[in-house]
């Protein structure tokens, strides 16, 4: 894991998963009326932070 | 706008990432080299992303969105006129020479090209510049949270100031770099739900050309008389004004942004890198002046229910700088809000330490190891660009200042830019081109150039500024004029270099080897895919950059 922390991609990753985390925590916990815009905006990131994390092109 | 607690909760997580990954990169920072210029190194999709990030700070984000509300879809111009064809030319023609010489930097380039003089003329310049514009980035960043958050001025400035201070200074350039592309990720995915959701209220694309004025919606059509459109432009001056002059200068000589080309692992990387950055670039207008359009379609009376207004300065005009921040105000409940914060923030610290590590690097091998200690230790040299770090930051810090007491410095210092940069790709032309020009042409026509673009200015008048010599001449719009400016500058170098150089002797042609195109072995292309190929790549991106233009002609 601490490994994989020198690696760019990953870190980029885990930010997003990270954030989007956050987003749809606050809209499982949250009373806001517009939580749908999080709830997308929360997914798209969990989407792009997960595949940034775990699908790597082929090394040069 | 009021932050809660998921707001403030992602503006943390960017800053602990932020300074974890110069923590990270600290390890492998074991010489002057690894520090400030990364060792050439980088994979190509990181100095892609990088190179283009350089170029996404606050004056690109908040300004362009601004510009977009004002001048309509003309501003796209700043892309697929004054971007495009630059990155495609300096992929393919002037990389081989800045990377091939082995050159650290843009000024070490002119002083194996020419001399010392002219290296030094352009690393003291651009060294201040850089160290400035940080300033004013810092100040824009801080009044900026003062405005919309109530955050407290000073509080704003030292935070972020002591964050870019923190990444830069562990990690050097690969720090800043990799903060680049993480800042490029965020502002581009972060500001696309505000895109999405004010388009659809505006109605579609569609709905904004039936509601806004023609000469809005259509990047050409109405450049044929500089009255007929928003800019104040003809199109003549755009194309070599823009197009040319000032999007050459800064492109192609503009070491904040080759600098991330340069540090590629290899020619061919070097080479792709502007040409690669040119993609997201093509697409930038999406995100940053798309968003102006919808703004100013949102306040057409047909669209008043949706109740939103770009905010009013003092004067009761349009705080057009606002426009951004006010859309995300509108649009972004709490949590993605702090999403959309901390995209603002990331473009400030974005800009702040592009120009902190080109300044170091300049300031440590173009002035401090060139004129002032010579041959001492790697060690040295490396603990000298982390103090100029810390001292760079220290003057962005100060410049801040200034510009909160005295606002026109940061007026007074775009256009010191200005006269700086305009004139400099007819010296980089010249000097790849045409083996026969000199170290003392180039040095002149540098000088010259400058002047010109200060006297030019100085008898021009637009929007109230300029003519400080005499008012001979009124141009309808200060980019008009700044445009003007920098196509005279540009002219006069480039002939005082000609002629200047046609009086003095020459190096000879040994000594321009891998310096002059002439002299210069061409790379070889064919061996790689097609898609990988430098040529077809650029050819096919000017194609579509055309392509563009005739569809929102």
């Amino acid at each position: 894991m601490l490994k994989k922390l020198n690696d760019l991609q990953f870190v980029i990753g885990l930010f997003f998963t990270m954030i989007s985390l956050i987003l749809l925590l606050s809209v499982l916990l949250g009373n806001n009326s517009a939580s749908e815009l999080n709830t997308y905006t929360g997914g798209g990131f969990l989407i792009f932070g997960l595949a940034m994390m775990f699908i790597k092109g082929r090394k040069q | 706008m009021r932050l809660q607690l998921a707001d403030y909760l992602i503006i943390l997580v960017y800053f602990i990432f932020v300074i974890g990954v110069g923590f990270l990169i600290k390890k492998k920072i074991k010489s002057s080299n690894d520090f400030l210029t990364s060792n050439r190194s980088i994979p190509l999709w990181i100095t892609s992303l990088a190179f283009i990030s350089a170029n996404l700070g606050a004056q690109e984000v908040i300004g362009m969105v601004a510009s977009g509300a004002k001048y309509g879809i003309m501003t796209v111009h700043f892309y697929w006129v004054g971007a495009i064809f630059a990155m495609v030319f300096l992929g393919v023609f002037m990389m081989p020479f800045y990377y091939g010489s082995r050159a650290r930097s843009v000024p070490e380039y002119l002083s194996l090209r020419f001399d010392e003089k002219t290296r030094g003329l352009n690393a003291i310049s651009f060294a201040v510049m850089t160290v400035f514009s940080s300033g004013i980035s810092l100040y824009a960043l801080a009044k900026l949270m003062e405005t919309i958050l109530h955050w407290n001025f000073d509080i704003s400035i030292w935070i972020s100031a002591g964050i870019v201070m923190v990444y830069t200074f562990l990690g050097g350039l690969t720090s800043a770099v990799y903060n680049e592309v993480l800042q490029f990720f965020l502002i581009v995915l972060g500001l696309s739900p505000l895109v999405i959701i004010s388009l659809h209220d505006a109605g579609g694309w569609s709905n904004i050309k039936a509601l806004l004025q023609p000469e809005m919606t259509h990047a050409w059509k109405y450049m044929g008389n500089a009255n007929d459109n928003p800019m104040g432009l003809h199109f003549m001056s755009l194309i070599f004004g823009l197009g040319f002059v000032m999007s050459f200068g800064y492109w192609c000589t503009d070491f904040l942004v080759v600098q991330r080309a340069m540090i590629a692992r290899n020619m061919g990387d070097a080479q792709r890198t502007p040409i690669i950055a040119a993609i997201p670039k093509m697409l930038m207008p999406l995100i940053v002046v798309l968003p102006g359009l919808i703004a100013i379609t949102l306040m057409q009376p047909a669209l008043q229910s949706k109740g939103y207004t770009i905010p009013a300065t003092a004067n009761g005009e349009l705080d057009y700088t606002m426009t951004l921040p006010s859309l995300i105000a509108h649009y972004y409940p709490t949590g993605i809000l702090g999403v959309g914060i901390t995209a603002l923030i990331a473009s400030f610290m974005s800009g702040m330490a592009g120009n902190v590590t080109a300044f170091n690097s300049v300031f440590t091998f173009d002035i401090y190891q060139s004129y002032f200690v010579k041959n001492k230790s790697d060690r040295h040299y490396l603990l000298v660009g982390k103090g100029i770090t810390v001292i760079g930051i220290l003057i962005s810090i100060a410049t801040a200042y200034i510009a909160k007491s005295f606002n026109n410095i940061n007026d007074f210092l775009q256009l010191v830019f200005g006269f700086v940069n305009g004139p400099l790709f007819a010296t980089f032309l010249l000097g790849m081109f045409w083996k026969r020009t000199t170290g003392h042409g180039a040095f002149w026509g540098l000088v010259a150039g400058t002047l010109a673009a200060a006297v030019t200015h100085g008898v021009t008048v637009a929007e109230g500024k300029g003519g400080w010599i005499a008012e001979l001449y009124t141009i309808k719009s200060g980019m008009g004029q700044a445009f003007i400016v920098a196509a005279i500058s540009w002219i006069v170098n480039f002939f005082t270099t000609i002629a200047v150089s046609l009086v003095t002797k020459p190096k000879p042609d040994e000594e321009l080897k891998g310096l002059v195109y002439s002299l210069t072995e061409k790379p070889k292309y064919h061996q790689q895919k097609w898609y990988l190929r430098i040529i077809p790549l650029g050819l096919l991106l000017l194609a579509v950059t055309i392509l563009l233009n005739i569809i929102f002609f």
